[in-house]
This record gives structure tokens, sequence and C-alpha cells, in this order.
């Protein structure tokens, strides 16, 4: 356990010692809800739109902005760097389960993004958000963003193990694209056209999203809780799968 | 007789991307407990191959090690804790400060946070490297960086210790502090496996040691052995050198390595 604990350490270390890489996954999703809201939000006055359960539309796409921030990846591309670089090696060679070497990463991944999703929803506030679930809402928030983000890490750290190869991990860092936008992202999934809703229905994120929106926008619902933590429970039970046998048979 | 290392038939097949390599060709290997083992060959000849399958770091494609009493693929884990290595190419962490670096090591060996930091100290002190300790390794010269790659892998006192290649890219006077560690280390009861380019390095420290071309050992027996063998065979008048021995074992003499130069013309 001390052992994790140290590993632990050293990741969040290693992110507070690179402040380029860390900024970037604060401010590139804020600049998308300004953006964004920015386009929509005269389409979607308050008042008139029944979705957005009185608040602003700002509030709707918050949601996309906390699952963008934890869509990077980051801890693969430091993973990637122990590799190219030998130091993962050393840490291989050391009386440690190999899996603490990958998953140690994952913990601080946890920690990292509940704190960028923290200060985000902070930022937030003053701008008339508000998330209507209450105190719990809120915790419930920030453990969906930052579960999500270890699951997508951990993809991406998979990634890293299998090519080795910054520019693949990096490429493969793309795929939050697809990911993120085929979702109901700017309408709720009903008024989006039928391929849309279709392609939506069919990408687990659309949960996700739908989750952290509820939280945001209406009480404790649930069921679409329970669908967006159902959804990052599913794909980490088959990331840890998956990553166990790959660092089990790294070479 | 208990061997610190024993090697039978290792064999090590590369396949993939980097290519179908035999690099290890049914390697036998005994070294003694408390020896300073030297493992010389040309360059491709499969020494960091050798050295990646002892130190768990490699799947053995086939035949089996074990080091320390372990057999390293059966118990990997227990064979790390009695290991230390470093390897060619030193891996670090550039993010972080070399005292940084080897207190993480220690902690990951079950030292505590004090143990850690006493240990850091005296092994920094060691290598020379208190003075830069607390800076970011992304600032060592190359030379400090192999230093620091040393004092990392003796955190736990590992019974065996296997350095690949430790002492190329160092200056003169860092090669011999290197050397005088090492003897050192091997006072105190640790087993050496040293691989090295420099043939006047194995002749120095190494009590015996074997020489691996093209995945096969060619020769092997104390350097005084190597060399009395060479004469005889040979006839010659005078002792020959351990780089005798060692292109004559590897197939090279030194008129045929002469006569490969080439002159290059613009
Ligand atoms: N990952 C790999 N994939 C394919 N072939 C490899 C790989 N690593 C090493 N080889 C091959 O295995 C052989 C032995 O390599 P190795 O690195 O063990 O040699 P070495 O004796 O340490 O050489 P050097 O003195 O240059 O360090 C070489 O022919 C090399 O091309
Ligand atoms: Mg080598």
């Amino acid at each position: 356990m001390n052992k994790y604990v140290v590993l632990i350490q050293r990741s969040i270390r290693e992110a507070l010692r690179t402040p380029e890489a860390l900024f970037p996954t604060i401010f590139i999703p804020l600049f998308f809800l300004v953006v964004n809201v920015g386009q929509a939000a005269e389409i979607f006055p308050s008042t008139s739109t029944p979705f957005l359960a009185g608040q602003n539309y700002a509030a709707f796409q918050l949601p996309s902005a906390l699952l963008l921030a934890a869509s990077f990846g980051t801890a693969a591309l430091y993973l990637v760097e122990d590799i190219e670089g030998g130091y993962f090696d050393k840490l291989r060679a050391a009386p440690i389960p190999r899996t603490a070497i990958v998953f140690g990463r994952l913990a601080a991944e946890a920690l990292k993004s509940a704190a960028i999703a923290i200060v985000m929803v902070l930022i937030a506030l003053p701008f008339g958000i508000r998330i209507a679930s209450g105190p719990l809402g809120f915790v419930l928030l920030i453990l969906l963003t930052a579960t999500w983000a270890v699951v997508f890490s951990g993809f991406m750290q998979l990634i890293a193990l299998k090519t080795r190869s910054a520019a693949a991990t990096n490429s493969a860092g793309l795929i939050f694209f697809p990911l993120l936008f085929l979702t109901p992202n700017f309408v709720p999934r009903p008024l989006l056209t039928r391929p849309m809703e279709i392609a939506a229905t069919y990408n687990p994120v659309t949960y996700i999203m739908e989750g952290m929106r509820s939280l945001v926008l209406h009480d404790l619902e649930w069921p679409a809780i329970g669908r967006g933590f159902a959804v990052v429970a599913g794909a980490g039970a088959l990331m840890v799968l998956f990553s166990v046998r790959s660092i089990r048979r790294y070479d | 007789m208990t061997y610190a290392i024993e090697a039978q038939q290792l064999v090590k097949h590369y396949t993939g991307r980097g290519g179908d390599v035999e690099a290890v060709r049914g390697v036998d290997l005994h070294v003694r407990e408390g020896e300073v083992f030297g493992f010389l060959g040309p360059n491709g000849a499969g020494k960091s191959t050798t050295v990646r399958m002892l130190t768990t770091l490699m799947t053995i494609t086939s035949g089996s090690a074990r080091v320390a009493g372990v057999d390293v693929t059966a118990d990997p884990e227990a064979a790390r804790l009695r290991i230390g290595v470093a390897l060619q190419e030193a891996g670090l962490d550039i993010r972080q400060s070399g005292r940084e670096l080897v207190i993480l090591q220690g902690r990951l060996y079950g030292l505590s946070p004090a143990q850690a930091a006493e240990r850091a100290n005296d092994l920094l002190k060691l290598v020379d490297l208190d003075g830069d300790a607390d800076r970011r390794i992304k600032g060592y010269s190359g030379g400090m960086k192999r230093r620091l790659d040393l004092a990392s892998a003796l955190v736990h006192r590992p019974d065996v210790l296997f350095l690949d290649e430790p002492t190329t890219g160092l200056d003169p006077a860092s090669r011999l502090t290197v050397w005088d560690e090492l003897r050192r280390i091997n006072d105190q009861g640790t087993t050496v496996f040293l691989t090295t380019q420099y043939l006047e390095e194995a002749d120095q420290l190494c009590e015996r040691l074997a020489i691996i071309d093209a995945g096969l050992i060619v020769a092997e027996g104390t350097p005084s052995e190597l060399k009395a063998d060479l004469r005889q065979r040979r006839g010659l008048t005078q002792e020959p050198t351990l780089d005798d021995v060692f292109l004559e074992a590897t197939g090279r003499t030194r008129e045929r390595a002469a006569g490969e130069v080439q002159e290059v013309h613009a």
C-alpha cells in the first residue's frame, strides 16, 4: 500500500511540475464552454426553454466542458515518456506488483481530475450556474467526472503500453472527438436529428453526459445518475482487465 | 556450490517490429557468490538481452535462470528484491531531483521515509552527487545520470548487482570512482555482473569473465587463464593482452580488424 502511495505522490509531483501540460486541461474546456454558450445561448433563453429547467444555457453546457477536461489522457503521455526514457524498466525491476505502476498513475489521475473538476465548477458558479441536486449531487458530479477521467486515461495507457510511442498515443487521444461530439452536446437527445440520435444512443459517453446534466439541472434523479455510473463502471472493468493483461505480458 | 547466477541454455528470440532476431542462442552461466563477473562481447552480441532476461525484465524464450537462488521466471518478485540493476540506458525520471529519485527507489524496496532519506544521503555522497542532489535530473550531464542510476541500483543492498556498461561515457576520474565503489560493494559480499566494452576494466575488476559473440559464449575463465591459454595455443613469446583474447575469441584478429578499416574519401 505504501508503495502505491509513493507512486501516486510521484505522479502528482510530475503533474504539478509540468504546469504547461496542466493548465490547458482547465482552460481549453472553459474556452469551449464560453464559445458554445456565446453562440447558442440566444437560441435557448432560460425562460422559454423547458430542457434548461430554469437555468441558463451555460448550466446545460457545463457537463460537456467537464467531460472534455476529463478526456485529455495526460497520464498516458507521461507513461510513454517513462517507457521511452527507460524509467518504466526501473520500476518494472522493483519488487512491486507491476499493476501498481499502471494503477498508481490512474489513482493520481483520479485526484487530479477531481481537483480540476472542482475548480471548473467553482469558476462556473459566479456565472449563475447552480448544481440543482445539492451538495450530494455536487460530490457525485465530481466523482463521475474523475472516474471517467480514470477510465479514459486507462484506455490511453493501454495504447501507450502497446505502441510505446508518444505519437501513437497522442493520436489515439483524438478518439475523444467522436466520443464527445456524437452526444446530445447542444440539445437533449429527443431534439437531435434522427441519425445523430441513433449515434448518440449507441455512444456510451451520452449516458455519462446525461447523468452529469441531470445532476446540474435537476434534483437527484437516480435512474439517469445510475446509467452514468454504470457506463463508467462497465468501461472501467474492461479497462482494468485489459490493463492487467497488458502489463503482465509486457516484454 | 551455490551460484549467485545460474543460467541454463538461455535463449531469446525477438519477434516483432524490431525484426526476427535470435539474440541469445543457448547461454550457460555459473557466477559464484561474491564474484565480480565480466560479460564481454562485440556490439549486438546479446549482452544487454542476457542482462534483461536475468533481471526479470524480459521473458526467456527457452532455458532457465536462477539469481540469488531464485528462479526468475517462477518467482520474479522474490528475485527482484535481491537484484539491483543499472541498464545500459540509464532509466531516470527527469522531472524529479536526484535525491527524490533515490528516496522513491528506497521506498519501493520497502524502506521507511526516514531510512530512505538517510540511504539516499549516503549513496549520493558515494557517487559524488551530493552537491547536485536537489537539482532536477533534467539538468544532469550524461555521466551524472549514469552515476545516479548506479546509486539508485544500490538502495536496497542487493545480493546480486547487474551493471550494463556502467562506465560508458564517464570521464576517467569518475570511472576510477566507480571502480573503487564496485570493489567496495563487492567486498561487502555483493556479487557483481558487469558488461563492458573496456577490456582494461574487465582485466582490473573481474575475477572471471565470459565472452559472448552472436548469442553464444565463445570463451570463459579468469583473465590470466584466458591469456595463458591464448599464449599457449598460438605459441606466443609475449603475454597477450585481454584485447588479443577478445579479438581472437570473436574471430577477429588485429590484422583483420585493421584491414577492415577503409579510408573514406569525400
Ligand atoms: N527489441 C528488439 N527487437 C529485435 N531485436 C533486438 C531487440 N533488442 C535487441 N535486438 C537484437 O538482439 C541482438 C542483441 O542485442 P543486445 O542489445 O543484447 O546486444 P549487446 O551485446 O548489448 O550490444 P551493445 O554492445 O551494442 O550494447 C542484436 O542483434 C539486436 O539487433
Ligand atoms: Mg548492450
